[in-house]
Formats: C-alpha cells, sequence, structure tokens
C-alpha cells in the first residue's frame, strides 16, 4: 500500500470491527498518521459506531417468566431422608418375616378347621333369600356341592396368619409408596 | 446464599422444574426483548418474539449444552427468530405499517438524546433483514465475522459486505435527518 493511496472504506470498518491481521493494521495505522482525510473519515465512522451502540434498553411492559412460574403442580413436600429408608426396611422385615413363618405356617394350616368357603356361601344366600321372602329362590334347590376337608383352627393359627397378612400389607404398600417416597 | 447459576437453573429446569426456567428467564428477558426492538423496532410484536424465543428455547432444553453461555446464546436464537420474522413479514406483508410511532408522539419536551436514538431506531429499521441482524449481532453482541457468518449460515464475504453496506446506508440516513 502506498502512502498516497487512500485506504478503502471496506479496510476502515475492518481495522474498527478488529478484522485485519497483525501487518495490515500496522499499514493501516502508518497510513492514519500521516493521512488527514482517511483519519476524518475514520473519526466519522467511529462516530457512526458510537452512535448505533448508544441506544439505551427498552424496559419490557410485561414479564415473559409468567408462563414458567405458574405452578402447575402443588409442590410436594419432601420427606426426610430416614423416614424415606423406613419403607424399604418395612419391606425388607416383611419378607424376612415371611419367609421365617412359611414353615409354621404349612405345619399348622391342616389343623385349622373353619366352613369351607362353598358351604359359607351357601349359608349366607339362604339367608338372603330368606330375608327377602323370595318364593322362587326359595324353591331353587342347589347342586350337591363336593366336600372340602374342614380344617381345625386355633387362636395361635389365627394369629399367624393375621400376622402374615399383616406383614404382607406392609410389604405391599413399602413397595408400592416406593417411588412416590424417592 | 448466593443466587443459583444459570447453569444450575436450567439444570433444574431439565428435571421438570418450570419456576426454576422462569427464573432463567427474569434474568433475561430484558437482554432478548431489546434484541427483539431493535430488529422489529414495534414494541408488541418484539415482547411476542421474545415470549417465542423463551419457548422455543424451554422446548430445546434437554439438548442445550451447558458448557456454553446461557444469555448469549438465547440473544442469538432471538436474532435469528427475529430475522426469520422479517423474512417471512417481507413477504406476506408490507413494512412501516404498524411501527411504534414514539417520535410523531413524542412530547415535546423529550430530550434531545431520545429523539436522536428513535433516529437510530427508525434507521435500522428501514435496513434490510439480513443488514439488520448482521448489525445486531456485530455492536451489540460483539460477534466476529466468523461467529456471524456460522450463526446466519452464511459466506464470510456476505457478513462483510452485509455490515460494510448497512453502515453505510445508516449513515445516509442519520446524516439526511441531521
Amino acid at each position: 500500500m502506498h502512502l498516497t493511496d487512500h485506504l478503502a472504506d471496506v479496510q476502515l470498518n475492518e481495522y474498527l470491527d478488529n478484522e485485519t491481521n497483525p501487518k495490515g493494521r500496522a499499514q493501516i495505522e502508518s497510513h492514519l498518521s500521516t493521512c488527514d482525510e482517511c483519519a476524518a473519515r475514520l473519526t466519522a465512522l467511529k462516530t457512526l459506531f458510537a452512535e448505533i451502540e448508544s441506544l439505551p434498553e427498552v424496559a419490557l411492559t410485561r414479564s415473559l417468566a409468567a408462563p414458567f412460574t405458574r405452578p402447575s403442580n402443588p409442590p410436594v413436600p419432601q420427606l426426610p431422608r430416614w423416614f424415606r429408608l423406613t419403607a424399604i426396611l418395612q419391606a425388607a422385615l416383611a419378607l424376612i418375616t415371611i419367609i421365617l413363618a412359611a414353615p409354621f405356617i404349612t405345619n399348622l394350616l391342616p389343623a385349622i378347621e373353619i366352613p369351607s368357603l362353598t358351604e359359607a356361601l351357601l349359608q349366607l344366600q339362604l339367608q338372603w333369600t330368606a330375608w327377602l321372602d323370595f318364593d322362587l329362590l326359595s324353591t331353587v334347590s342347589m347342586p350337591t356341592l363336593p366336600q372340602i376337608p374342614a380344617l381345625e383352627t386355633s387362636s395361635l393359627m389365627l394369629t399367624l396368619t393375621l400376622v402374615g397378612v399383616s406383614m404382607l400389607w406392609v410389604l405391599g404398600n413399602g413397595l408400592l409408596l416406593r417411588k412416590q417416597l424417592k | 446464599m448466593n443466587a443459583p447459576s444459570d447453569r444450575d437453573l436450567i439444570v433444574r429446569a431439565r428435571r421438570g422444574e418450570s419456576e426454576a426456567f422462569g427464573e432463567l428467564v427474569s434474568r433475561h428477558q430484558s437482554g432478548v426483548f431489546n434484541v427483539c426492538y431493535r430488529l422489529l423496532h414495534e414494541h408488541g410484536e418484539a415482547e411476542d418474539l421474545a415470549q417465542e424465543t423463551f419457548m422455543r428455547a424451554y422446548d430445546r432444553l434437554q439438548t442445550f449444552d451447558l458448557e456454553r453461555e446461557f444469555g448469549p446464546w438465547i440473544r442469538r436464537v432471538a436474532a435469528n427468530l427475529c430475522l426469520n420474522y422479517l423474512e417471512s413479514r417481507r413477504v406476506t406483508a408490507p413494512l412501516d405499517e404498524e411501527r411504534d410511532a414514539d417520535s410523531t408522539l413524542l412530547p415535546e419536551a423529550v430530550t434531545e438524546v431520545r429523539e436522536r436514538s428513535e433516529q437510530i431506531r427508525a434507521a435500522l429499521s428501514s435496513l434490510p433483514p439480513h443488514y439488520r441482524v448482521v448489525v445486531e449481532l456485530r455492536h451489540y453482541q460483539a460477534l466476529s465475522y466468523d461467529e456471524i457468518a456460522k450463526e446466519l449460515n452464511i459466506a464470510l464475504s456476505d457478513v462483510k459486505s452485509y455490515l460494510f453496506r448497512a453502515r453505510k446506508l445508516l449513515a445516509e440516513k442519520l446524516h439526511a435527518s441531521d
């Protein structure tokens, strides 16, 4: 670049945008130091840049965060960690108890004497029809059902059954609540 | 207690805490809106486009690179969205119909600075869409020529050419209004 050649507008733009390589930059600066015309053009361009960048910020008239801050679901309270662990502990204990109780239940089960399910249902139905005083139903003869061996009941057996059922309930609840408690 | 970082808020928003994203929007809404306003020069449209920018960002949150800065990224998304909007509007509707008429509605007592700002905004909004966006990305978002080319998916020579012509037009309009 000869010192007598003026700088192109593109060169001045790139110079102000810091897009000129170091060598080119040095040449431009050397030229500007001796050419008043190009220096004046550079100043005008600088003024334009300053004007463009002088625009003040404009305020919003509404919050753009509103669609995201509306609570879609009520917040779920977080349970303490120790409480969440009890659910797992409950389930584990229930499982162990059932496994331990299984041999006792198997041994004692035949000793339980309870009316068979069929008999109980038949009795219930007869009472129901008698209560309704419904002639048609009362004349219906029920088919002969096969005899199911009766079981003997004992308080120990009932207690064990109750414990087993309770353990199953705890196990079931523990498993059901596991995901929710997480 | 320190305020959570943008990154923390993004992580929480990804887990479904929309309030965390709301907090992120509150932090950046002014910057994003001003990008839209500089490019559209119409308050209502700028707010709508800024809202749309955040909606899109929310949809893309799962794929957002957490190593990036959220603020510059969302402002670039806004600029691109406005460019697409301007391009589509250029085909379907004439410009300059629904502009904010602040310069004519301003009371006489407004300062000279405000009037000049309005002249600059008017000059910016008279530029073709691509010129406007290049000016926005260079002057207000401080992107390099390379970054602008990548962001707008155009050639580096186009960036230089758009920017040069845009400044020339701006200088003419601003000097003509002096």
